[in-house]
């Protein structure tokens, strides 16, 4: 994309939550590098990546923080969720109980986390559906569908969408079904999480002066640690 | 899932305070077999930062048991409930319970730097420091700004001119004091007031700001000339280091406990094992050396090495003690955070020192000096229009009342009134008086660090393994993967 008008730019904490092999690693594998793997092996503790997003109007910089759904001992969540602005919390829709999991992680976040938390709920697999060809390149007309496939290779899911949606609502949580094996509505995810976020939660876009200055704005009690000693400014997240 | 009773660990690490969360840190990257345990259901240990409803379960906690050692009498006092118009929602505050600054020349920060965990801090100048003058007989108290360096005395225009003779050659010799010991050494033991005044003829109200700078919880009478030295030096030296106008840090979002999560993320990036609410019980040594260790919830590990939390140990009669208070204030205190140098950052936090015999209750005065840190609600510990006092003293008679007056001081040579204050949490904290890291002190002490390298040994061996100097992020069981994408 064209650089001649640098755009505000800020990072978002992000971070995934959800049972064991639902597919939160491989949706940033999708995300970040729009690849699959067939047996992706089980995190260990935890991933950090980044992965930049252009929007219209300013530029998103997500830290991901994957965490391991298999995590025995439930520790190590709440350090990575501190902070977050964003959750994006998964389950398969293929296997009921890692949507009560989810409901789980959902409470466990509203309960804990910062205030103004954007969560996302995302059932994956989608691809294990039998509507999944038709949502895959139509996008939206998936649930009509979904009663009448069941004869040819037997529909996998067990989640509706009706359900996951309905406590999505009145919860106030983004919903989407996505499956990372095509890559089906993962992008849609982030960028609707990334347009959620308010502009005034932004690191780097607020502070004095925010909305006179038009781009390259800057924390102003941010202290650079590698940085230049003198007071040039560098772009305003300093990873 | 196996348990952890099947795992033959390197080393169970207990405690998730600042050192224990760097040494987990230090080891992320050594294939290690790490097992970290707190028997706190939060991060942090006694560097914690909490939101009011954690602070208030806190304070039950330190009430009913010993388990919230090194803390003790710990009582708090708010003005409404959380989230009313007043007091915010609990969780938009980050109270610390040790607060402490990183001078600017701290190996804490190069090695935040080669650990590359820096990248998910975010740090903030610690930019104006005030002296509380009460001395003034015709005007009231007020708050004497601490000259920034040595360009910033020159423009002091209440300093006469032979004093500022004598204030800079004080200066030329401390920032090098290590060149110059036929200067202190004789004068070593003795106190600094003495020193100033006999060696370097400073006046009375000259040696309150260079003594100010030592950051001592003791008396002026007590504190030495070589405790203070590399403390003034390390101050000096500092200014300018990461940018004009200030010579200390504050991790955003509530300083040691920022640190101290971001290190643990890193350990379990690593692989390393957490558990919380879960603390060492008993532990005994095998014929082999290696150690069965009790846990708190009975399960038993078996580990090479053990390395248990001091500080959660000290009995209530450790020799040294302060007591603190946190005060929610309904107001920005902006003036304090202003700094006159140019091109500075915005000052998130501001060091206001009391010396001995500026307070009094209506019976005694403040025979120890009493430190306020301000933390605007820039550092992300409290919501906008409000800002965080942090207010320690040295354990002695009356220290709470006294506390209490040097915030309302605080608030009124600040054109405030003393009805700001919207949470007060006192308590004390003790620290042991082995061990070479003062956890009390209110600047980061670069001694843990030699503790943490001295426990990394331990489990790593004489290897010539590199002590916390990692690539970003490549490795083992985490991609490192800096992506980007368009819509
Ligand atoms: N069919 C299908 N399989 C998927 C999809 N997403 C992930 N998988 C598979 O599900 C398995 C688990 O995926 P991961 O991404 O490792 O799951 P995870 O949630 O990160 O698992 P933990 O790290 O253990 O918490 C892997 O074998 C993936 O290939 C998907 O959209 N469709
Ligand atoms: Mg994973």
């Amino acid at each position: 994309m064209a650089d001649s008008t640098p755009k505000p730019s800020s990072s978002v904490k992000l971070v995934l939550l959800g049972e064991a092999a639902v597919g939160k690693s491989s949706l940033v594998l999708r995300f970040v590098n729009n690849d699959f793997q067939e047996n992706k092996e089980p995190t260990i503790g935890a991933a950090f990546l980044t992965q930049k997003c252009n929007l219209p109007t300013r530029t998103i910089k997500f830290e991901i923080w994957d965490t391991a759904g298999q995590e025995r001992f439930a520790s190590l969540a709440p350090m990575y969720y501190r902070n977050a602005q964003s959750a994006l919390v998964v389950y398969d829709l293929t296997k009921p109980t890692s949507l009560i999991k989810a409901k789980h992680w959902v409470a466990e976040l509203q309960r804990q986390a910062s205030p103004g938390i954007v969560i996302a709920l995302v059932g994956n697999k989608l691809d294990l559906t039998n509507e999944a060809g038709a949502s895959n390149s139509l996008g939206d007309d998936a649930e009509s569908d979904a009663a009448d496939g069941e004869d040819v290779d037997g529909d996998a899911r067990k989640v509706s969408t009706a359900e996951a949606q309905s406590y999505a609502e009145e919860e106030g949580l983004l919903f989407f079904e996505t499956s990372a094996k095509l890559g089906t509505n993962v992008t849609e995810v982030f960028t609707a999480i990334a347009n959620a976020i308010p502009e005034t939660s932004l690191k780097g876009i607020r502070g004095p002066g925010a909305a006179a200055a038009p781009a390259r704005t800057e924390d102003p009690s941010r202290v650079n640690l590698t940085g230049p000693r003198d007071s040039a400014s560098k772009e305003g997240c300093a990873c | 899932m196996e348990s952890l009773s099947e795992t033959l660990w390197d080393v169970v690490i207990e405690g998730t305070g600042l050192r224990q969360s760097l040494l987990a840190l230090a080891l992320s990257r050594s294939d290690k077999k790490i097992l970290h345990v707190d028997q706190h259901d939060y991060y942090g240990s006694a560097e914690a930062a909490f939101g009011l409803q954690e602070a208030d379960e806190w304070v039950g906690n330190v009430a009913a048991d010993s388990l919230t050692l090194p803390f003790r009498n710990a009582s708090l006092w708010k003005a409404g409930v959380y989230g009313d118009e007043r007091l915010s929602f609990s969780r938009a505050y980050a109270l610390s319970l040790s607060p402490q600054i990183v001078y600017s020349t701290s190996q804490l920060l190069a090695q935040l730097v080669s650990s590359k965990v820096y990248k998910q801090l975010e740090f903030q100048a610690v930019g104006t420091w005030w002296i509380y003058d009460s001395s003034a007989i015709d005007a009231s108290p007020s708050l004497r700004r601490i000259p920034n360096g040595r360009e910033d005395i020159f423009e002091d225009k209440s300093i006469d001119l032979r004093a500022k003779r004598s204030l800079m050659k004080f200066l030329k010799f401390v920032v090098d004091y290590q060149s110059s010991p036929e200067t202190w050494e004789p004068h070593a033991t003795s106190s600094l007031p003495d020193f100033l005044s006999t060696q370097f003829k400073l006046p009375p109200h000259l040696q309150t700001v260079i003594i100010a700078l030592a950051l001592s919880l003791e008396t002026p009478d007590n504190t030495t000339v070589s405790y203070s030295l590399p403390r003034i030096a390390r101050h000096l030296t500092s200014i300018g280091v990461l940018g004009p106008g200030f010579g200390a840090v504050l991790p955003k979002w509530g300083g040691g406990a920022e640190i101290a999560q971001v290190a643990c993320r890193a350990g379990a990036v690593g692989g390393g094992v957490y558990v919380l609410g879960t603390g060492v019980k008993d532990a005994s040594t095998d014929a082999d050396g290696s150690s069965d260790v009790t846990l708190s919830n009975g399960e038993v590990v078996k580990t090479k090495l053990l390395l248990r939390d001091v500080s959660s140990g000290v009995p209530s009669d450790a020799v040294i003690a302060v007591s603190r208070i946190i005060a929610v204030v309904s107001t920005s205190l902006l003036p304090l955070f202003e700094s006159t140098i140019e091109g500075a950052p915005l000052s998130a936090v501001s060091v206001v020192v009391f010396p001995p015999n500026t307070l009094s209750t209506s019976d005694t005065a403040n025979t120890h000096p009493i430190y306020i840190m301000a933390h605007s609600n820039e550092t992300g510990e409290c919501p906008g229009g409000q800002s965080v006092l942090y207010a320690t003293t040295l354990y002695s008679s009356n220290r709470k009342a006294l506390l209490k007056i040097a915030i309302d001081s605080l608030l009124l040579s600040t054109q405030n009134a003393a009805d700001a204050v919207l949470y007060s949490l006192h308590y004390e904290q003790t620290a042991p008086s082995f061990g070479i890291a003062n956890p009390l002190d209110l600047a980061f002490d670069d001694r843990m660090l030699e503790d943490v390298k001295c426990d990394w040994k331990k489990v790593v061996g004489e290897v010539d393994a590199k002590f916390m100097r990692f690539e970003d992020w490549a490795g083992m069981n985490n991609e490192q993967v800096d992506g980007d994408c368009d819509y």
